[in-house]
């Protein structure tokens, strides 16, 4: 007997921001990650209702992916965010509160849907020209002659992180070996096409975050490290083969279906006969490392080390690939032909290391291979789990330096800056849209109080944010201080580039300042700058912002299927 | 998916809360004197007798969000360094309430956390400044005690441990004989071991003895263990000094008293009546041993390896007089034992009652379960090769020079398990020794061997270090002394921008305004710890511990050498808990610390509480998510997104 459920009806919503609960829900998703922005940011702790592991973080791409909603319009919006953060894995957090920011602009300036999207769109294309153009006063070029500038951009991205509990020498410490790890990734050899390498990170729990380190080559946990024999190790360069197939000894590749076998046939010791035909071929071939992604049969593994080759198994994917690349060996794929020569590689030498509890076979390169091996300490798991991302973000971060040699002024600079340019800008190009003047210009002062709140985002004191009337850098000033005072208590700008001057002149942000054009800093000047952004994820974490935000300006109706 | 969150208040930041309220839980186990907590479980009726703060912790199903962040802190460290994971919680305790007294007072989170993190920068260096090294080749520095006097408050800047214009001298000869005297009162047995390697050794050889006692913490009976085991790897590696924790295990048994315990070569494993009676026959022979990695069974399959499925065994003829596969198999294996002459096999996992049985008749000693630890030793000091397979096995895979002997029969109370077998190898080269723990209180065991493995790696790490800190919260005294100094500074020179930070020109770090108050909590904290010790010897009052205390530090004020003097010596004369021998002080004019601490541990453990501290202070939201709205949405202080 069958019954028929009536299906209840798609539920519409119309106008979605125009609705009260989908609002309420936008700006408690703006205030939760405006709360986690930057090195002063709070962490929130995930878990799930029914007890699971607590993670504490602040990272976008971490808090992004545990905030799901059952709204579908925060969803748009949390998914493009996301997607940009998994293509440049920085700038989430800017991503995310800019294109809240500007939604919530638009609905207060009381302007038509589809001016506003003008608008934006338009002074989009300005920042992103001013920012590609060449006299940017808010670029700084990467000079990779030092590496003092790269390591600037790691220690920001990962000074960004409270969640890392780290102190001022320990997240420099971790910024060098970032910079170094990137280093070593970058092939040397310009002959060819030259292929970026790949770090692998290893995390050590328990052990002070100054132990960490970065080694070329791999470094491969060995739990079974009493089967290895240290004399064998050392000095001299070593044949290697690769098999990605399972030399388990069973009959894997079966696939679904019933086998009748004679009861007399014993197809494990027939397996095995054929494993042990490829490790006498392997042996002839005159191999020293025989490693397999998945397991090998024990006594395959006793007749080669009986052989003395050094034998490594269960590897695991991601190090096979990476392994494949630094010794030039092609994985086998099978057990059933012939090894061909071309599949051998070479590694330099073998040596054993120890950190902490793990026991770990270091494999040299025996050339120029562009794989390291990074060791990541941190004293306990919900730290190290923070640092790991942290120090994924920042290889990215580098790599990214390739692509557009140059960085942008961090610390809130680079917001109040374009902010200054677009009111500046704004007034030569009236009258060239389909919008009434005063529209464009209430457009415009959204869009420019849009990016002065991300920087002000920063400031998690209730202290004072401000801008400067010569270059347009961030300043906060302290709650407690008497604004006489002034020059006195603030320092420097965000950047660290701008120092303050009797004869420098602010105003607060969010109050009508004259507009004026923002100057580069002279290159004159003595100052070191501290806070660096990536230059093309903090681009593009701009154009997703406001085209997400323009596409949720258009959105009409939300139709949802409650089957 | 749902989610729901809640935003902490900032004053009373509930995270903090919890946090201190947990730390409660470990005042009774700080100290010498640790009191057991029963734990009952209501649903079942059980209940476990703890002592230690892990174990509390474990004992307990801990599920809100912070607990559990402490849950994982406390676990990550007691695996590593196996000590002092109740100081950890308690000054997370102690610090969280400093921090929570901050925001009450208005501080913000920023300054909270940039002043703790100076105030944890001073205690570490105290530490470096007081660490006393234990230098193996000159016994003339066997403990040269340096305290820098700092009389500028802002002289700690210098970083290197320099002599003292006023060292407390422990003189070296004092010593020396002072542990002596100690040996003699000691059990003859290993006294006379010892002053017979000290004789021959005696220039170059450290006293391990006397660090391990300095370190025992109250639990001398375990530390004598540790010194034995020691003792028994150095003469097994010939070595001066040797002690190697990763080859020690340790075998509980339960129904003996507890002096019965003692430390053996070698391993000691439990088998049945009938395996000791192979044990009997084996007795005093040089044996020939097989390790197995795995279990020893016909149908055992190596790790990895996939049963294939859907096949179908198919014959032309009906055949009743085959052997099982199962038997084939044990004929090849036991013929093969046979053949290379093996009298014992250890195996990791389980053997078969076939096996055992058919191995027994023919007095092979099959031990299962053997450590994975335990198989490596003995792959090293046999030359036997780990083999997944009995079939694997050939004669260079065989060890030999296996001794066995039966240490005791226990067979009266638990038949299964009957006999205590003690395996040893006939080199030198082994270094692997088995400490036997007994007690005839069931729930003890537990408590003992976590007492014994404490202090195993407080001598471990003693010897790492090469340098220990002294202990009885002398270190924590100077630490508070410096915080007070640090503060005291700030609020006489307000307008100078503060100690530490001037000194290395940072324009973007206006000086601290609340750095004192947040020092001085600081200190408070550790003041609280010191007095919980105290209270716990059972010689202070809670009022008597704190007036000692802050007396002490008022007397001594601006001289930090002294307080530390003095202070070790008001804990040694009330104290005695902290002694074996309370006589020995009456002797030396300068006062002798006789209680030590590690100085890594101490070091990883504060930053661990603190770090506990920022990570919990830090967070202002929490996130849940799968919430189903329907049956949470009565909740009000969660929000829906």
């Amino acid at each position: 007997m069958s019954r028929v459920v009536k299906k209840s009806p798609s539920v519409c919503t119309d106008l979605p921001l125009d609705n009260t609960d989908i609002c309420n829900k936008l700006s408690l998703l703006k205030q939760l990650l405006i709360s986690c922005f930057g090195p002063a940011g709070r962490l929130k702790q995930i878990h799930n209702n029914i007890g699971g592991r607590v993670i504490s973080t602040s990272t976008s791409s971490v808090l992004l992916s545990a905030l799901s909603s059952s709204q579908p319009f925060i969803n748009l919006i949390r998914t493009s965010v996301l997607n940009h953060v998994s293509r440049f894995n920085d700038c989430g957090l800017f991503t995310a509160i800019l294109c809240l920011t500007l939604l919530e602009q638009a609905k207060q300036s009381g302007l038509r849907r589809n001016v506003s999207i003008i608008v934006n769109k338009h002074l989009l294309g300005l920042c992103t020209s001013y920012l590609q153009g060449q006299n940017c006063g808010c670029k700084v070029k990467l000079d990779f002659c030092s590496s003092q500038y790269f390591i600037t951009l790691a220690f920001s991205v990962i000074s960004s992180k409270p969640a890392c509990v780290l102190t001022e020498p320990e997240a420099l410490h971790i910024s060098k070996l970032a910079v170094q790890a990137f280093l070593l990734t970058v092939p040397c050899n310009n002959t060819g096409v030259a292929r970026l390498g790949k770090t692998l990170t290893v995390c050590v729990e328990g052990h002070p975050v100054l132990d960490s380190a970065v080694f070329p080559g791999l470094l491969v946990d060995m739990p079974d490290i009493f089967f290895l024999n240290a004399e064998n190790l050392h000095g001299r360069s070593l044949c290697t083969v690769l098999f990605s197939a399972s030399l388990a000894g069973d009959l894997c590749e079966l696939g679904d279906g019933n086998i009748e076998l004679h009861g007399d046939a014993d197809t494990d010791s027939q397996i095995l006969d054929q494993l042990l035909e490829l490790g006498k071929q392997v042996v002839q071939d005159g191999v020293n490392l025989f490693v397999c992604q998945k397991v090998i049969h024990p006594v395959l593994q006793q007749y080669l080390r009986g052989q003395s080759v050094t034998v490594i198994e269960r590897l695991g994917i991601s190090l096979m690939e990476s392994l494949s690349q630094l010794a030039g060996a092609q994985p086998v794929a099978t057990l059933h032909t012939r090894i061909p020569p071309k599949a051998y590689g070479k590694v330099k030498e073998l040596t054993i290391k120890q950190f902490g509890s793990k026991t770990m076979l270091h494999i040299h390169p025996s050339g120029e291979s562009a794989i390291c091996t990074m060791i990541l300490c941190h004293r306990n798991d919900t730290m190290l789990s923070e640092l790991k991302v942290v120090c994924q973000k920042t290889e990215h971060v580098l790599r990214l330096t390739l692509r557009e040699p140059c960085a942008l002024m961090g610390g809130g600079c680079t917001e109040t800056h374009l902010a200054a340019y677009i009111r500046n800008k704004k007034t030569h190009c009236l009258g060239i849209f389909c919008c009434s003047q005063t529209e464009y210009l209430l457009g415009a002062e959204g869009f420019c109080r849009s990016l002065e709140s991300v920087a002000a985002a920063l400031d998690h004191k209730c202290g004072n944010s401000l801008t400067d009337l010569t270059h347009a850098h961030y300043w906060t000033l302290p709650a407690d201080v008497v604004e006489d005072h002034m020059e006195n208590s603030l320092g420097v700008c965000g950047c660290g580039l701008v120092e303050s001057c009797p004869s420098k002149k602010w105003t607060y942000l969010n109050t009508k300042y004259p507009e004026f054009s923002p100057a580069p800093v002279s290159k004159g000047t003595h100052l070191q700058v501290r806070v660096l952004d990536s230059f093309t994820s903090k681009l593009s974490g701009l154009q997703v912002a406001v085209e997400t935000a323009n596409l949720a300006l258009d959105v009409q109706y939300i139709i949802q299927d409650t089957n | 998916v749902m989610l729901g969150s809640t935003i902490i208040n900032h004053r009373q930041h509930v995270g903090l809360q919890k946090l201190s309220a947990l730390a409660e839980i470990t005042r009774s186990s700080l100290g010498p004197n640790k009191n057991y907590k029963f734990i009952q479980d209501d649903t079942t009726g059980e209940s476990t007798l703890v002592c230690s703060c892990f174990r509390i912790l474990e004992s307990l199903e801990l599920t809100c969000s912070v607990g559990q962040v402490v849950y994982e802190t406390i676990e990550t460290h007691h695996r590593v360094y196996n000590t002092g994971s109740g100081c950890l919680l308690f000054l997370a305790g102690a610090w969280s309430h400093a921090a929570l007294e901050c925001l009450h007072r208005g501080i913000s989170v920023r300054h909270i956390i940039s002043a703790m993190s100076e105030g944890m920068e001073i205690c570490l260096n105290v530490c470096r400044q007081c660490s006393i090294s234990i230098k193996r080749r000159e016994v003339s520095e066997l403990c040269p005690f340096n305290v820098s006097t700092v009389k500028d408050s802002h002289a700690h800047q210098q970083l290197t441990p320099r002599a003292s214009e006023r060292p407390f001298n422990l003189g070296p000869q004092k010593k020396l004989k002072l542990s002596r005297h100690f040996r003699e009162s000691e059990s003859p047995s290993i006294s006379t071991i010892h002053a017979s390697q000290l004789c021959s050794y005696e220039p170059f050889f450290p006293d391990i003895a006397h660090i391990a006692e300095t370190l025992s913490h109250g639990c001398t009976d375990a530390m004598n263990l540790v010194v034995k085991a020691s003792q028994m790897q150095s003469e097994c590696n010939q070595q001066d000094i040797a002690f190697d924790v990763t080859k020690v295990v340790t075998c509980v048994l339960p129904g003996l008293v507890e002096e019965q315990a003692t430390v053996l070569p070698g391993c000691v494993v439990l088998v049945p009546a009938e395996q000791a009676s192979v044990a009997h026959h084996l007795k005093e022979q040089h044996l020939k041993v097989a390790l197995i990695h795995g279990d020893l069974a016909a149908t055992y399959r190596h790790l990895g390896y996939n049963r294939p499925k859907g096949i179908q065994s198919v014959s032309d003829r009906l055949d009743l007089s085959r052997l099982s596969k199962e038997d084939t198999w044990m004929e090849k294996v036991v013929t093969l034992l046979l053949n290379l002459e093996v009298n014992v096999i250890l195996v990791s996992g389980v053997a078969s009652e076939k096996v055992i049985e058919c191995c027994w008749r023919r007095n092979i000693l099959v031990v299962e379960k053997v450590k994975a630890s335990i198989l490596k030793a003995f792959a090293v000091s046999t030359g036997a090769i780990p083999v997944t397979y009995a079939t694997q096995l050939s004669k260079h895979c065989v060890g030999t020079g296996l001794k066995v002997s039966i240490w005791r029969d226990l067979s009266n109370n638990d038949r299964k398990r009957g006999t205590a077998v003690n395996i040893t190898t006939d080199g030198l080269n082994c270094g692997l020794v088995t400490v036997i723990l007994t007690s005839s209180v069931h729930a003890k065991l537990q408590t003992l061997e976590d007492q014994f493995w404490a202090c195993a790696y407080r001598l471990h790490w003693a010897l790492k270090d090469k340098a220990l800190l002294p202990g009885a919260g002398v270190t924590e005294m100077v630490c508070i002394q410096h915080l007070q100094n640090e503060a005291e500074h700030d609020i006489r020179n307000p307008t100078e921008s503060n100690g530490v930070s001037s000194q290395q020109n940072k324009p973007r770090t206006p000086a601290n305004p609340y750095r004192d108050v947040v020092l001085t909590l600081m200190a408070d904290g550790l003041k609280d710890y010191i007095c919980t010790v105290m209270v716990n010897t059972g010689v202070f009052s809670k009022v008597g511990a704190r007036a000692a205390v802050i007396q002490h530090l008022q007397d001594y004020h601006g001289t930090v050498g002294d307080v530390a003097a003095k202070f070790s010596q008001l804990f040694l004369h009330t104290d005695t808990c902290y002694n074996a021998t309370p006589t020995s002080v009456e002797s030396s004019e300068t006062p002798a610390i006789k209680t030590y601490d590690n100085l890594c541990v101490k070091q990883e453990v504060w930053r661990k509480a603190l770090d506990l501290v920022f990570l919990v202070l830090q967070t202002d939201a929490e996130v849940i998510t799968g919430v189903d709205r329907k049956t949470n949405g009565a909740q009000e202080d969660l929000m829906f997104l």
